[in-house]
């Protein structure tokens, strides 16, 4: 059993070799391909795309055993594929723009009457004689297993020449995704690269026809493009890593439907491309479930350290007349009535002020600043006031409003900020008055 | 108003109750050809014979058109070879009550496979065949008892080609040198041949061509097929030739040259009109070429001299 | 200090006219800005500012009439012109960096197929740092406050050198600071010969920012220098009864002098 999972993940046998690669190859395409289609919004209009390629193949079959070719010569299928894809989509294009009817019900429209269509024409295909029509059916769910070599070339061809053209458009892509009405006035043909978008999705979509089936198809260009989304902000990088999860998710999937026989190859694709789309929306670095959650909490972390500290601080300043600060103990109740704590909050602060010894606890109850902790209120309470002013002289907010934005933006400033601000209020290095009444 | 509406109620209730069986004026029909073939062999010019999957089409997949169903409905007689052959057609046969699976129930047949899961390929053995000619020629007799005489006359000219049919293949697939005495097809179809002309039979496919080709078996009968150094490997009229072609790719990349021994009638017979597109000829094509590319000694034209190629 | 000027004005529009589903949003439009203005287009929610300034960018059809830049017709006059359109007209959850957006204005100049390289990355850096955000240039745009993607908008189309600037609502619900940074680009423009048109909305800033001033109400209302157009006839005449807008016109009405 080993040796047959080792043998078939590295592709030690020929057909297996052909089928892996082919897939692998499909997914890396559809990942990058897919990422364009995702950043222009049209995901659903790939889905639209791919069901209607069904009477395409039925078409293509008939025609060809009509005019005595092979009905099955995968060329011919494909080509027909196509040609219906492409209608499909011009057709919801022609809804869009003719009726008052969403995208939704465009799409929707199309997608169910060139499948039923397909469907119906299948099945007045299946009673041509001379030339079975078994396995047409196939490019519904995909069937992978058995390909050859004739196939794996159109494959492997149609894809080079698909991802070349998104490399070599990289830029006109990026700039149609985001803001297309600058890219018009511009001159830039944003219908034609719009089309030349559809086609390279077209590419993809027929030639993964066989391997994932049509239904499946629109899982590969979408899902990896997503999953890559939440490990990074620059478009660079997404566009690498969702090639790499498709990559991967073929590999995987038929890798795994070739040991277990009973399992479709590209069902097990898309749920390996969906496993890593749950772990990336879930871990993924830049915008995944647990980090932002992790980032938040580092957030309340600070913003509530320098809310204690300050507090303190303040309550200092407040018992005490002369100047310098004397760093004396206070009662926790004073600190409890300064300003407002959630529930547990204050406790949990200190615990961790403690923890970084900035805070000591004294025998008698009391709490009082360590000396580093003192520095550090010290700072803290400067640039809060340094922001304040700020805030008042430059931006027309009516004092009594200033603590509230003050306590939002300052813990988001860094010490390049603090340091503009010092230039521009023109202060020496101490403590400023608070502006209000504390 | 309330006239109207009992006017559509009654009307939709009519439509919605079965139709009524046909009288017993209606044709024969049959599911595939080989049925087809040897009930007109016996019933002659008495009944028309209708047969709804055709040349080169395949019965496991096929799903019956609305045709196909009104036809059916409407037939005195309905014969289909059961064991799920027609695989997609259960529902429709099951409710008619004249139909006749002539492929269950035989009498000293041996199934290959177990209860649930037989092999249907059933004509692939032409003895097998033979009852089911008997059993045919019971079913029409019941139609037309007037006929009786006749149909007997007819089934026993019947019996003997048959007969003579199966003493060719034994002489001619007896041929076949001993290490090569091996068939592999595009799926499992030709099990009873195998057992009753002592061939090892293997398919790329299961019994039905529904389930997918996997990657696994491919590769074991590539490893197979190199092992015992095969030379031929045979498609099928009513299946795709991927598989077997992958096969072929296969085995080539480890070295070995294994050609197309030739085109098998699985589950359909030959063109309409032809003599392959007759049960005899259809067996008779198969047996011919199974064993002239395998190194057995054969009849230029095989059986009766009628082989096209 | 004016640059010698051609003839013909840098935005002639004439007899315009365009409808959405029948119902008419301009209507005979016809209008002619002189170089170097700072203008601005005011109107009513729903007179079709933007669809003026639109319809003669080529982004909407027109139903009649014709646009020229120069004399010119748009197509062929599209190096001298620059757009900044209205903030919520893209998804800033793209990932792209300020810097890679304000690149986007140098993609014209590159032309197919050729990638961005330093001279446009620095181009971009230069004019990012012209409205103020120098220091944001390689932050991914959703992490930006809206009046920093505005910027990030006219950065882009500084970088493009153009004649004349068209602007849908750059003032639009930015902070004070990014006004700021927009004024001093406007003048910076205007002290050098440029012309600007700026779809706006807020009527008691019109006086302070611009010297010409386009009154839209589906028609034009009235067009001229800021102080012989900004009166309380023409307002009245734009506003219609909209004028429980009492309290703005009256605020407008009161910077008149300044």
């Amino acid at each position: 059993m080993l040796e047959t999972l080792i043998d078939t993940l590295f592709l030690k046998t020929h057909n297996t070799r052909l089928v892996v690669l082919g897939v692998t190859f499909l997914g890396a395409a559809a990942g990058l391909i897919g990422s364009f289609l995702l950043l222009r919004k049209q995901s659903l209009l790939g889905d639209a795309l791919s069901h209607a390629t069904l009477p395409g193949i039925g078409i293509a079959f008939a025609v060809m055993t009509a005019l005595g070719m092979n009905g099955r010569s995968l060329p011919g299928l494909l080509l027909g594929a196509t040609i219906t894809g492409l209608l499909g989509v011009l057709g919801v294009l022609a809804i869009r723009r003719t009726t008052k009817l969403k995208d939704d019900a465009a799409m929707g429209i199309v997608l169910s009457v060139f499948f039923g269509l397909g469907i119906a024409i299948l099945g007045m295909v299946q009673k041509i004689p001379g030339q079975s029509s078994a396995g047409l059916e196939s490019f519904i769910y995909g069937k992978t297993a058995s390909m050859i070599e004739a196939d794996f070339i159109l494959i492997a061809i149609t894809l080079t020449i698909s991802v070349f053209v998104s490399l070599l458009i990289i830029k006109e892509l990026t700039l149609l995704c985001f803001d297309s009405n600058f890219a018009s006035t511009e001159g830039w043909p944003v219908l034609v690269l719009d089309i030349l978008l559809m086609g390279l999705v077209t590419a993809v979509t027929v030639v993964g026809l066989q391997s994932v089936g049509l239904i499946l198809i629109i899982a590969f260009l979408i899902t990896p493009a997503t999953a890559a989304r939440f490990w990074t902000h620059q478009l660079r990088h997404m566009l690498w890593l969702a090639a790499i999860i498709g990559a991967v998710s073929g590999w995987l999937g038929a890798s795994i439907s070739a040991l277990y026989p009973n399992f479709p190859a590209g069902a097990i694709i898309v749920i390996t491309a969906a496993a890593i789309f749950l772990i990336s929306m879930i871990f993924g670095r830049a915008q995944g479930v647990f980090p932002r959650y992790l980032r938040h909490r580092q957030l309340q972390k600070k913003v509530g350290r320098q809310h204690l500290l300050r507090s303190t601080y303040e309550i200092l300043e407040n018992s005490q007349e002369s100047k310098p600060l004397k760093n004396l103990a206070i009662p926790l109740e004073l600190l409890r009535k300064h300003r407002y704590w959630a529930k547990g909050e204050l406790s949990k602060l200190i615990r961790q002020a403690r923890a970084e010894d900035h805070i000591e606890r004294q025998p008698s109850g009391e709490l009082r600043l360590s000396e580093s902790g003192f520095g550090e209120a010290s700072r803290i309470t400067r640039n809060h006031r340094l922001w304040e002013m700020y805030l008042i002289t430059h931006a027309d907010i009516a004092p009594s409003h200033v603590d509230r934005d003050a306590d939002m933006v300052e813990h988001l400033l860094g010490a390049e900020i603090v340091h503009q601000l010092e230039a521009e209020l023109e202060l020496s290095k101490s403590t400023i008055e608070s502006p209000h009444v504390i | 108003m309330k006239r109207f509406f009992a006017l559509v109620a009654a009307f939709a209730v009519v439509s919605c109750t079965q139709k009524e069986e046909a009288s017993t004026d209606g044709p024969i029909v049959t599911t595939v050809g080989m049925i087809a073939d040897v009930t007109r062999e016996i019933v002659g010019d008495k009944r028309a014979v209708i047969n709804i999957i055709g040349e080169g089409t395949d019965p496991h997949v096929y799903k019956a058109s609305k045709g196909d169903i009104d036809q059916i409905q409407s037939a005195s007689l309905v014969l289909f070879n059961g064991l799920l052959l027609e695989g997609k057609m259960g529902s429709i046969l099951d409710g008619k009550k004249s139909a006749h699976a002539v492929g269950e129930n035989l009498d000293g047949v041996e199934l290959i496979g177990g209860a649930g899961h037989a092999d249907p390929h059933l004509w692939m053995d032409l003895s097998i065949w033979s009852k089911v000619a008997d059993r045919i020629a019971e079913q029409v007799t019941k139609l037309d008892p007037d006929s009786s005489k006749i149909y007997q006359k007819r089934l026993t000219i019947y019996q003997q080609n048959l007969n003579d049919l199966h003493t060719y293949a034994q002489m001619a697939l007896g041929s076949i040198p001993v290490d090569q005495r091996v068939l592999i097809t595009a799926h499992d179809a030709f099990s009873y041949l195998g057992r009753a002309y002592g061939l090892e039979v293997r398919g790329i496919q299961g019994i039905s061509t529904e389930s997918e080709a996997g990657l696994k078996e491919i590769e074991n009968l590539v490893t197979y097929l190199v092992d015992k150094k095969i030379p031929s490997v045979f498609v099928e009229s009513s299946v795709s030739d991927k598989s077997v072609k992958a096969l072929i790719e296969g085995a080539a990349a480890q070295g070995h040259t294994v050609i197309i021994g030739g085109e098998l009638y699985s589950d359909a017979m030959g063109p309409v009109g032809t003599y392959e597109g007759t049960y005899l000829g259809m067996m008779d094509h198969n047996i011919t070429t199974i064993a002239r590319a395998l190194g057995g000694s054969t009849p230029e034209k095989g059986f009766q001299n009628k082989l096209s190629h | 200090m004016l640059p010698d000027h051609p003839p013909e004005f840098p935005l002639a529009v004439h007899d315009l006219t365009v409808a959405y589903h029948r119902k008419p949003v301009l209507w005979d439009l016809d209008l002619n800005i002189p170089e170097g203005k700072l203008v601005g287009i005011v109107g009513p929610n729903g007179a079709g500012k933007s669809t003026l300034l639109k319809a003669c960018l080529d982004l909407i059809p027109k139903t009649s009439g014709e646009v020229l830049i120069y004399g010119k017709p748009y197509e062929q006059q599209r190096d001298l012109i620059a757009y900044v359109p209205q903030r919520e007209s893209v998804d800033w959850d793209f990932p792209v960096s300020a810097l890679d957006v304000v690149a986007m204005g140098t993609y014209r100049k590159l032309g197919w197929f050729k990638r961005v390289g330093k001279a446009q990355r620095e181009q971009a850096r230069a004019a990012l740092d012209q409205v103020g955000i120098g220091h944001l240039a390689d932050r991914q745009i959703s992490q930006l406050s809206g009046g920093q993607q505005q910027r990030v908008f006219l950065a882009r189309a500084l970088v493009q050198d153009a004649e004349i600037y068209f602007m849908d609502e750059p003032f639009a619900a930015v902070d004070a600071a990014t006004e700021q940074a927009i004024i001093e680009l406007l003048q910076n423009l205007n002290a050098r010969g440029k012309t600007v048109l700026c779809v706006h909305h807020d009527l008691a800033t019109v006086s302070r920012y611009f010297d010409y001033l386009v009154l839209l109400n589906m028609r034009i209302v009235a067009s001229g220098p800021t102080a012989e157009t900004f009166t309380r006839e023409n307002l009245h005449k734009t506003y219609g009864g909209k004028l429980n807008l009492l309290d703005d016109v009256a605020e407008a009405l009161k910077n008149i002098g300044r």
